[in-house]
């Protein structure tokens, strides 16, 4: 009986089961961090594009960069909840759980890298067409913000899969 | 560029006046005054918040207002981190606002950094 039990429970909790728990981790950070990577460059040159012209537009035009450090720590956060879900092998880590871990890696991680990329693309031409029409820069906030929340989502969801994990 | 043009043809004969005008070119080309003290203090302000807030209101509020419920201190996290966004859109905002005002007193002209150096 004791036997059967615990060949149960290394089912539901086997030896492989902490490999998708941190696969999760770090595709929350790998995806997550290039997408900010992505967003922070491209309107990066563009930036550096309108400060040529235009040096007291550069610190209205930081605001995709802003967002862009926003995804990353979204990533950040998911990845420090799954880590501080996971223990050294005496203690059980289910399989579900791994899956689970690596469903709220894999949300947050490609929800960042999709803002991440309408960050970038957005704020490049953002900034650029606010050198020439003033008037562009609540629609360039707006739109960015539509963007970043994106990745707000991806982490919602993230931290519902977390918590699920944990009960 | 015409001033290290001009100075060429003098450069072997006095070896003073070089120098002089070499200064005179590294203090009109320095740019460090252009970028005024308030918006360095900024960005610098607004870069610390974006490292140390929502990991540090992570990390603080995990185990005393949340009770080691981690999701809600990460949610929290998230939340601090879209009100550091908010209060730099404000600040920026803010000074959009300021400029749009000083630029409807000048003209609809592009304002050189000798302009806005005057401004702050």
């Amino acid at each position: 009986m004791a036997s059967i039990l615990a060949d149960v429970d290394s089912q539901l909790s086997p030896k492989f089961a902490p490999f998708f728990g941190m696969a999760g981790i770090a595709f929350a950070m790998i995806f997550g961090c290039l997408g900010a990577a992505y967003g922070t460059a491209k309107s990066g040159i563009g930036i550096a594009g309108v400060g040529t012209y235009r040096p007291d537009l550069i610190m209205k035009s930081l605001i995709p960069v802003v967002m862009s450090g926003i995804i990353a720590v979204y990533a950040l956060v998911i990845a420090v909840l799954i880590a501080g879900d996971m223990a050294p092998p005496p203690e059980t880590y289910s399989l579900f759980t791994g899956f689970m871990h690596l469903a709220a890696g894999l949300s947050v991680g490609l929800s960042g890298l999709a803002a991440g990329y309408a960050i970038g693309i957005v704020g490049d031409m953002g900034v650029r067409c606010y050198m020439q029409q003033s008037r562009i820069f609540v629609g360039m906030v707006l739109i960015l913000i539509f963007g970043e929340v994106l990745g707000l989502y991806g982490l919602i969801v993230g931290l519902i899969l977390n918590s699920k994990s944990q009960a | 560029m015409s001033t290290l043009q001009q100075r060429r043809p003098t450069a072997p004969t006095t070896g003073s006046p070089n120098e002089k005008i070499l200064q005179t070119n590294i203090g009109s080309s320095d740019t460090t005054p252009l970028v005024a003290s308030n918006v360095i203090r900024t960005l610098l302000l607004f870069t610390a918040a974006m490292v140390i807030c929502p990991i540090g209101s992570y990390f603080v509020t995990v185990n005393t207002i949340f009770r080691g419920n981690s999701t809600f201190a990460g949610g929290f996290a998230a939340l601090v981190a879209n009100v550091v966004l908010i209060g730099y859109v404000v600040v920026a905002w803010k000074d959009d606002v300021e400029d749009g005002s000083t630029k409807s007193n000048v003209g609809t002209g592009v304002r050189g950094p000798a302009e806005g150096k005057k401004e702050k």
